[in-house]
């Protein structure tokens, strides 16, 4: 029973991570209307700028974290720019392939600068805490804390804020949020550097909990399919409730299957998903 | 390497993958189906000749089956193991469309991989089958390199023959009539299932078989050799040709095979720039996708000569 | 009953919580072997929905739809189609990529059309059939010189005269045809209402939506009038013209005899 209660542990901070690393994805697809398999990449672009400052240049991590948010940021606003922007007319299927180009430019760039192997960051050791004898990290609990906060956070800046609401509107009906004159190009560029922001923040928390490779990032992509997919086309609560159970099912699968096969509930959520219920939880239809 | 074996490894190579190119246009450029999952069917075959011609287990091997049948039987294994798979991943996916198509295929090519990693009992999990059994080409006074390159080569003539000739028939009308209007091809008693069904079925037969060559010429099948990035290449390659024709399609792997063979060819004084020359390749790779996808307007097929 | 090629019984349509056909009890109306008939009302009155319920394209709500005396419940709109019946589009649909010639032999179900004969190579023998039969009905609607032209190139009108085209090498025993005159230069409107009566002639039944009433009443020979998903009245042109519900309903004053 302990077994049990480990792995729903687990499977919380798992499912945790999954909503940092599926909101912006989330966003992407509501907001600019395709899925952005390059999203990945910027985890991983976010990851090793936070692992160069902190451990070649020997920054301390707050410093080099915030540095390597900004920077994804940056990097995936000119993407969009650059690469989406002038294709966005062929339809979602069209920049859904293009983005697996992108995906490889990214990935191969981090790769040539730098190389294959595996990494830690320069930070302490993670303490245990036991609870009724289910463990948990200090590093755990921040990034559930983290998540929770990211969505309380991101959910008063879509109600509350002018560029929230606008890019709210334009997520839920483009030709009207246009017709009420908001800035359909200014509003594209601040969902970009969200989005890749919260990729950013993602990859920090990625650095944080796991031992860094450079084919670390694709390897969570079909998790954040799942996730999304899952969500459906809703709002951020459904992302929330989404990646909690995505989560918490891969990690609670172990008790019952071989953990090799972990990876496998993700695709086995994506595929019942998609022909059971194309919509997600959300219930509503894509445009 | 010299010359003589790059040009080799590129038309090998080249024509085993334009299999894969060729019968991916016919499902996407003409069938309009966006298949995410094409490694899948390509490993199913690799997997399935390797089973069927390999010596049954004993000793420390893990697994299960091994029928030490010839080649020719492994072989058509292969198609009808591709043949299966894609009745299995295309039936319940019939009606989903664009991105929800490829996301589901993706999944599926996923779903198979994670079970030959963690399945030991199909093909020793990660370890992979080696030592692959392959057929013996002395017989007609050929080295192994010649005779892989002329079987790439007959594969790729058979699909392309195979896809030309349901392309050039009322059966390539109905299906362009299906993948530009649904409704109005239904109006005019075309059963869009049955042909979307069929288009994907029958393009993966020839993968299989690819499959089945692949694991020739290896002589190994693993999971590390099956994963999206076969696909991704496979796609890359199709846009690379450009034209949403046969001809393109070849010519597209063929300029990509050559592109990678060559960057390999170069001898590198480090590991280091090794891995620098593998990572800028897939840069420029990305490059050559991306601005492919944006300067030739994905509508050029439509354009196609006006038949008299 | 064996005169009525299709039977349309107490049919019903709705969209979310909105009824497009079928007021309290259903859409009903039988329709005559041979009769060219015309279905008429306002914008939302439900006569493409009731084209698109009768050919299939949409599953109705409740109610049935008989053709030839053959319930269409259940039945794929690709199999009403071989069943005999044809139809246009409100919108003209064409097939881009293939060109006008073949827009239309597209329409002949051909034997080539199956896995096992594409390479046997039979149907070669049926293709030369199919082009001329094409060539004959691109010269019945006026299309014959843009034979070899992409559809691309062709106009509005043009293009309303493909799908027609392309339902006619079907030979449908019954073809419901969506504003037909929409977008059609009205110089071209003459020629499009004597190839109505020729399919007339010829012994077709037709259901044509119209706006173009000055058109459509000239040559039905029974009208349905719709609203609000409703049969409001159905008579010869003659009676419609008169019917006071339709005049105040739609037709206005002018065209009262």
């Amino acid at each position: 029973m302990t077994l049990l209660a480990q792995y729903f542990v687990t499977g919380i901070v798992t499912g945790c991570f999954l909503i940092l690393a599926t909101i912006g994805f989330s966003l992407t697809r509501r907001v600019e209307g395709f899925l952005n398999i390059a999203h990945a990449e910027l985890l991983g672009v976010s990851a090793f700028v936070t692992w160069g400052l902190n451990v070649k240049a020997a920054w301390p991590f707050l410093p080099s974290a915030i540095f390597a948010i900004i920077f994804t940021a940056v990097v995936g606003l000119v993407v969009g720019r650059l690469f989406y922007d002038p294709i966005r007319k062929l339809g979602p299927a069209v920049l859904l392939i293009s983005s697996v180009g992108v995906a490889y430019v990214i990935g191969g760039s981090v790769d040539a600068l730098v190389g294959t192997g595996i990494r830690t960051l320069n930070i302490p050791l993670a303490t245990t805490y036991r609870f009724f004898g289910v463990r948990i990290t200090d590093y755990q609990m921040i990034v559930v804390a983290l998540a929770a906060l990211t969505g309380l956070s991101l959910a008063v800046f879509m109600s509350k804020t002018k560029i929230g609401l606008a890019i709210g509107a334009m997520a839920d009906n483009p030709e009207l949020a246009a017709s009420r004159g908001i800035d359909i190009l200014q509003t594209s560029r601040a969902t970009w550097l969200l989005s890749s922001g919260l990729a950013g923040l993602a990859g920090v928390v990625l650095a944080l909990i796991a031992t860094l490779s450079t084919d670390l990032a694709f390897h969570q992509i079909l998790q954040i399919l799942a996730v999304a997919i899952l969500a459906g086309l809703g709002s951020l609560y459904s992302v929330m409730l989404a990646g909690l159970i995505v989560g918490i099912a891969m990690d609670m699968s172990v008790f019952w299957i071989p953990a090799g096969y972990r990876p496998l509930i993700a695709f086995a959520v994506v595929i019942l998903v998609l022909l059971v219920r194309p919509e997600g939880l959300s219930g509503r239809k894509s445009k | 390497m010299n010359i003589e074996q790059l040009l080799l490894a590129v038309l090998t190579y080249g024509c085993l993958y334009s299999v894969m190119t060729v019968s991916l246009n016919l499902q996407y450029a003409r069938g309009g189906m966006i298949n995410f999952g094409t490694v899948a069917y390509f490993a199913a075959g690799a997997y399935a000749y390797a089973i069927f011609t390999q010596e049954p287990p004993s000793g420390l091997d893990q697994y299960a089956f091994g029928f030490n049948s010839p080649w020719w039987v492994g072989f058509i294994a292969a198609g009808v193991a591709a043949f299966l798979f894609a009745i299995v991943t295309g039936w319940p996916t019939l009606r989903l469309r664009g991105e929800y198509l490829a996301l589901t295929t993706f999944a599926f090519a996923e779903v198979l991989h994670s079970i030959f990693l963690n399945e030991r009992r199909i093909g020793n999990g990660s370890v992979g089958l080696s030592n692959v059994n392959r057929p013996d080409f002395s017989w007609i006074g050929m080295s192994d390199n010649y005779g892989f390159a002329g079987a790439a080569i007959l594969l790729l003539m058979f699909t392309a023959f195979l896809c030309h000739r349901i392309l050039a028939s009322p059966y390539g009308r109905a299906i362009d009539a299906v993948r530009d209007d649904e409704t109005a091809a239904e109006a005019v008693g075309k059963d869009i299932k049955r042909l979307r069904f069929e288009i994907f079925v029958i393009s993966a037969v020839p993968v299989g078989f690819a499959g089945a060559l692949y694991a020739m010429i290896t002589t190994l099948v693993s999971p590390g050799l099956f994963t999206a990035e076969v696909t991704f290449f496979v796609w890359i390659a199709l846009i690379l040709g450009g034209e949403h024709t046969i001809k393109g399609a070849i010519f597209g792997t063929l300029a990509l095979i050559l592109f990678e063979e060559v960057v390999r060819s170069f001898n590198f004084e480090t590991v280091r720039s090794a891995e620098i020359a593998a990572s800028v390749e897939h840069i420029m790779t990305g490059i050559i996708f991306i601005m492919i996808l944006r300067w030739q307007p994905f509508d050029r097929f439509t354009k196609k000569e006006a038949v008299q | 009953m064996t005169d009525d090629i299709l039977v349309v019984n107490k049919l019903t349509k709705q969209f979310g919580g909105l009824k497009a056909v079928g007021g309290q009890g259903g859409l009903s109306f039988n329709v005559k072997r041979g009769a060219l008939v015309g279905l008429i009302g306002p914008n939302g009155a439900g006569k493409s929905t009731t084209f698109n319920l009768i050919s299939g394209v949409l599953e109705p709500s409740s109610g049935s739809v008989a053709l030839n005396g053959k319930d269409l419940s259940n039945i794929k709109s690709s199999e009403i189609a071989s069943h005999g019946l044809g139809r246009t589009f409100q919108t003209p649909r064409a097939f881009t990529s293939l060109s006008v010639l073949e827009n239309v032999m597209v329409g002949a179900g051909s034997t080539g059309e199956r896995l096992t004969s594409v390479f046997s190579g039979s149907w070669r023998t049926d293709e030369a059939d199919i082009k001329s039969k094409a060539i004959e009905v691109l010269q019945q609607v006026g299309l014959d010189d843009r034979i070899g032209d992409i559809v691309a190139n062709l106009s509005g009108g043009e293009l309303r005269m493909l799908e027609v085209a392309r339902q006619l090498i079907r030979d449908p025993e019954i073809l419901l045809l969506d504003e037909p005159t929409a977008g059609v230069d009205p110089s071209l409107q003459g020629k499009l209402s004597s190839i109505l009566v020729d399919l007339h002639n010829e012994g077709r039944t037709l259901i044509v939506v119209e706006h173009n009433l000055h058109f459509l009443l000239s040559i039905a020979d029974v009208v349905i009038v719709l609203q609000n998903g409703e049969l409001l009245a159905e008579g010869t042109p003659n009676e419609i013209k008169n019917d006071q519900r339709v005049i105040s309903a739609y037709l206005g004053d002018e065209y009262a005899a």
